[in-house]
């Protein structure tokens, strides 16, 4: 292990220089080399050290750059930290990076900011990197605010059109709420460990008592962050709107890498998430009801990106649930699997999105099947992988999560469970309105119609056969295999003498493989009779819908709620306090303060008379008091 | 010892060059020889030689300060020179006595008997008085140096009887020897009185509140140049001198006058920033501005402790580099425009880009805002302070910077965001490339003060 692994950031940073300050001198030509090698270098030093690490010549290390704050009894190294997790997280950021990079090349083509884009791309992938190797929280809290930056940036890529940029603002504030709690947890940590260096702070955290209210403070704050980053409810409504960005960043920022952020920080502090069951809990629940929620949400949709986002918001809830049932590398499995297929199923929307020219409205496609059938079969492959369907990918890794929380509670299991059906059910109906049944765009439109060039479509192949395959690096035991993934993980856990044991069960598991086959058997046709027989598409008269339809259509006026309750309230008390407060009480007080000021100085400056005589009576006066003043002082009265 | 004797053979020198004819020699000359005398103080670095039956010892602080000193004197002489007109007929009097008069600030900063600080402070005031009243056929100047003097002889009573009453006190005109004896004996009423009374001699050459009363006429009525002399070599060395006392004799038993130390300083701080605020004239307001800087560099000696010496000596340099060049943008202003309030400082950034980006540095450096030396002057007194529990003292010397941003920032907002119709002005040549070199110097300080600020 040498300082190779330290480059891997720092080449595209490179690459966001480069293409930042060249932009838009660079040809389009070179920023696409620039952004997308830069990425696949950082990939191929990344799969060198993977490969060190299977081939058992690796172990994992801290590398420290320099001290970087130093200030009274804290120092901050700028230091990077790289185990096994690290190593996985590295190879998701950087290989399913790169393949959206690539893809990007194809999309973004005619886009008049495209060196700006890839130079922005290039940053995030430098933060997020620094996200996931950084040796302490500090360092972790840097890649965090980076990724939230680019993340702004590129939600408002598009910032001429005001309803982006108000996205851009909503994701931005939104995950300076979240971003607070994780600053507090660190201060936390500074005042109960002195660091936020991991292994201190891992290594000092076995002292306290299981449930001791310090260790629950701190996990409870982190995990404030996490729901800000990772889009948990309450804080997950900036999600759906950040999908104003284009489709290549809601792929690789807003489904596979930086949303998944909270996930990885939950994982990677496993030790003191463990001493805090209470924490755990709080993880499990909110993780549940945001999986149910958005679910629910997904399936009334009509923007194809949209159902996207809310079934992305569910699956970040899927990993936290597992987290919660101190299933860490579950989570991380999931974590893995979901960066495949759902990377894959928003590179398959953004493809249907170019060729209808820029149409996201599921109302207005159908019967694509023929025309894009590159696209139509790798996203039938990750629809099949979301929806768990044996041995697609999603299977296995949603397989491991059910498992480990009927262990814990058989209820979570089964709103779990349910939440898998609704899964699969809204997945389906974005397969079949996209793809089957007949085209709803004009004529006119339908002609003009092509596949995606190769540059999209090779990555979305690729994207398909890891969606496909991915999750035989977790096969149960069932299968014959035994876990290749947690065990590969288990050095990173190994130090948290907490975490509970679990054992498998090859009847639940026989059970949620035929029930998952036949439920989906059983949506397959009820999708095939409405949307290809019926032809039914969503509907959009909302005086004629049922309720549960209207309230799932309308998000449950959750924002509203949010508008109503919270932004009204402070956008009033903002007026009162500029209008009123600040106008009378403090810009009276400091202009007041000024003016005093100023007429003192028109007073004092009349001692200046000019004449001997009072200057020299004024110095007298002076001596005797600073004689009287110092004699007292020095006790010689 | 040489460095004192060679600044007093170049103040003769200089002297016969008026009557002898030589003027054109003058400046060279001086020149050289300034920076051969401090050539010569830095080749006495660490050697802490003892001279004239040990009067005197040439320290690294004397030396330091003595450097500062002639620094300072040799940017005076550079600028008069440039300024003078031809008919000038006191041109090299002028720089003799300027030359003598940091022969006396040598004196003051290197003693080690309270006679040589005396005869120090009397050479350097009396050519003060003298350089004051240069114009002699204008009545502000002559009023000015009259002022001086009259008030300048006051307050010299008040340090000779604090000499006798520690003579008296002690035994001892030598500062160990006084140190020795308040320590065996401790402070009596006599030792106590003549303290105080030599604290308020000081406290008058330095212009502290009460006794700044002098300041604003005397630094009016003399010409532009005498009083940047004044205001910065004259003041640097009175600190030198004031701090020097105190350290040497005084500083066991700082306890009992710490606190009048520090009540004058916050007055003065206070009081010399108010004031200033009023003032039309920006060469009057300097003269304010400068008794505010006397109240922040009060804060040094009051701590009297380890860092007292560094932080003075960094303030100092600060203040005579943004001082300088103020005065002399002052002086041009005063030539091209006839008179010297904010207003005709309009539109400068348009016609003299260089001379306003000289105006802001030294005013931002005046006023302490970070990137300049005049921040680590603040910072290093500051902090020392805090460190020994005078917060007090540091929150008033915080408010009176804010204060002191309402005046400093007048002639720069008129600089760059008024206009103006009058033309480019003009000034003799060299005076706009010594200006930036200044203002380099002061921003190069601010980003590493770490040259000076350790050096002693």
């Amino acid at each position: 292990m040498n300082l190779s692994g330290v480059l891997i950031p720092f080449v595209p940073l490179l690459g966001f220089i480069i293409n930042g300050l060249g932009f838009p001198k660079v040809s389009k030509r070179w920023a696409a080399w620039i952004g997308c090698g830069s990425v696949f270098i950082s990939f191929l030093i990344a799969s060198v050290l993977f490969i060190q690490s299977l081939t058992g010549s690796f172990e994992s290390t801290t590398i420290s750059l320099f001290d970087w704050i130093v200030a009274g009894n804290i120092n901050v190294g700028f230091s990077f930290f790289i185990d096994h997790l690290t190593l996985i997280m590295l190879m998701i950021v950087t290989g399913v990076g790169f393949l959206i990079h690539v893809y990007s090349v194809g999309y973004m083509h005619d886009d008049e900011g495209f060196g700006k884009f890839f130079s922005y791309m290039n940053l995030f992938i430098f933060f997020m990197l620094v996200l996931v190797m950084g040796a302490n929280f500090v360092m972790m809290f840097i890649g965090w605010e980076g990724v939230g930056l680019c993340s702004y940036l590129l939600i408002g890529f598009w910032w001429k059109n005001r309803e982006y940029s108000a996205a851009a603002n909503k994701a931005f504030i939104m995950n300076r709420i979240g971003d607070l709690g994780f600053i507090l947890g660190i201060f936390l940590m500074f005042i109960t460990f002195g660091s936020s260096d991991f292994d201190k702070v891992f290594a000092g955290s076995s002292a306290f008592a299981t449930n001791d209210h310090v260790m629950v403070a701190i996990t409870l704050l982190l995990f404030i962050g996490a729901i800000g980053k990772s889009a948990q409810i309450p804080l997950y409504t900036w999600l759906p709107d950040a999908m104003a960005g284009p489709t290549p960043v809601s792929a690789l920022i807003h489904a596979a890498t930086m949303v998944t952020a909270g996930v990885y920080m939950v994982a990677r502090s496993n030790i003191l998430y463990s001493i805090a069951p209470i924490s755990l809990e709080v993880v499990t629940v909110v993780g549940l009801a945001t999986a149910v929620l958005s679910a629910l949400i997904a399936i009334t949709q009509s923007d194809i990106k949209k159902v996207l986002a809310y079934s992305t918001v569910s699956q970040l809830g899927y990993m936290f649930v597992a987290e919660g049932s101190s299933a860490y590398s579950s989570g991380i499995f999931h974590l893995m699997t979901h960066a495949f297929f759902k990377a894959l199923l928003f590179l398959g929307a953004g493809s249907v999105i170019h060729a209808l020219h820029h149409e996201q409205n599921l109302r207005k496609m159908g019967g694509l099947r023929k025309l894009l059938p590159v696209t139509f079969i790798t996203m039938f492959a990750a629809t099949l992988a979301i929806s768990g369907f044996p041995p697609f990918a999603g299977f296995f890794s949603k397989d491991e999560i059910l498992v480990a929380t009927y262990e814990k509670s058989p209820a979570v299991f089964w709103i779990l469970a349910a939440t898998s059906v609704l899964t699969a059910a809204y997945m389906f109906r974005l397969l079949f309105l996209t793809f089957y049944g007949e085209y709803r765009g004009g004529h006119h439109q339908h002609e003009h119609i092509h596949e995606s060039p190769r540059v999209m479509t090779v990555p979305l192949m690729i994207l398909a056969v890891l969606s496909t395959l991915g999750g035989f690096l977790g096969l149960p035991a069932l299968f014959g295999d035994t876990h290749w993934l947690s065990h590969y993980l288990e050095p990173v856990f190994a130090a948290n003498t907490r975490l509970t044991e679990h054992s498998e069960s090859s009847l639940l598991e026989i059970m949620i493989v035929v029930l998952t086959v036949i439920v989906i058997a059983v949506i397959w046709w009820w999708c095939n009779e409405k949307y290809v027989k019926k032809k039914v598409a969503p509907a959009i008269v909302e005086d004629q819908l049922p309720l549960w339809y209207k309230l799932s259509y309308n998000k449950f006026y959750v924002d509203e709620i949010y508008d109503r309750v919270i932004i009204k309230p402070l956008e009033w008390m903002g007026d009162f306090f500029y209008g009123k407060f600040e106008a009378n009480v403090i810009d009276g007080a400091v202009n007041g303060l000024g003016r005093m000021t100023v007429w003192l100085s028109g007073q004092l400056r009349k001692i200046q008379t000019g004449n001997i005589g009072f200057y020299v009576l004024s110095m007298v006066i002076g001596i005797v008091l600073l004689l009287i003043y110092g004699l007292s002082k020095m006790n010689l009265f | 010892m040489n460095l004192l004797i060679s600044l007093t053979a170049l103040g003769v020198v200089a002297m016969f060059g008026g009557i002898l004819k030589f003027r054109s020699m003058v400046m060279p000359l001086s020149v050289l020889g300034l920076i051969g005398a401090s050539l010569l103080g830095v080749y006495a670095w660490n050697t802490n030689q003892s001279f004239l039956n040990d009067m005197m010892r040439m320290d690294n602080y004397a030396i330091a300060f003595s450097i500062v000193c002639m620094a300072g004197t040799l940017l005076t002489i550079l600028f008069f020179h440039f300024f003078h007109s031809e008919n000038e007929i006191h041109y090299a009097e002028a720089v003799a006595l300027m030359l003598f008069a940091v022969a006396g600030c040598a004196v003051m900063v290197s003693f080690t008997n309270l006679l040589m600080l005396f005869l120090g402070i009397e050479i350097l005031s009396l050519s003060l008085y003298v350089l004051a009243g240069l114009r002699k056929k204008d009545l502000l100047s002559n009023e000015s140096s009259l002022k001086y003097f009259l008030m300048g002889a006051f307050s010299t009573g008040f340090l000779l009887f604090g000499i006798a009453l520690l003579y008296g006190a002690t035994g001892s005109f030598a500062t160990t020897q006084i140190a020795y004896q308040l320590g065996i004996a401790g402070m009596n009423g006599m030792a106590a009185m003549g303290l105080l009374l030599l604290m308020i001699g000081l406290l008058f050459k330095v212009a502290a509140v009460p006794f700044q009363f002098w300041t604003p006429d005397v630094y009016q009525g003399a010409p532009t140049i005498v009083t940047a002399f004044m205001a910065t070599v004259g003041k640097v060395a009175a600190f030198a001198a004031f701090l020097r006392l105190f350290q040497l004799c005084f500083a066991p038993s700082k306890e009992g006058y710490q606190l009048v130390i520090g009540t004058v300083a916050a007055i003065t701080m206070l009081a010399g920033n108010i004031m200033a605020i009023y003032q039309s004239s920006t060469k009057r307001m300097l003269a304010y501005s400068s008794i505010a800087h006397a109240g922040y560099m009060l804060i040094a000696v009051m701590t009297l402790n380890a860092s007292s010496n560094g932080s003075i000596l960094f303030y100092s340099v600060a203040y005579t580099l943004a001082s300088i060049s103020s005065f002399l943008i002052v002086m041009v202003v005063q030539q091209n425009r006839n008179n010297d309030t904010a207003d005709d400082f309009n539109g400068l950034g348009k016609t003299n880009p260089w001379i306003a980006f000289a105006l802001a540095v030294s005013m931002l450096s005046l006023s302490g805002i970070p990137a300049t030396a005049g921040f680590f002057g603040k910072f290093y007194v500051f902090s020392s302070a805090v460190s020994d529990g005078f917060i007090w003292v540091v929150a008033v010397a915080v408010i009176s910077s804010f204060i002191s941003i309402y005046y400093y920032f007048r002639p720069v907002i008129a600089a760059y965001s008024k206009q103006t119709h009058d033309p480019v002005m003009t000034m003799p040549a060299g005076t706009q490339a010594l200006l930036i070199l200044l203002s380099l110097l002061t921003i190069l300080l601010g980003i590493l003060p770490g040259f000076i600020a350790g050096i002693i």
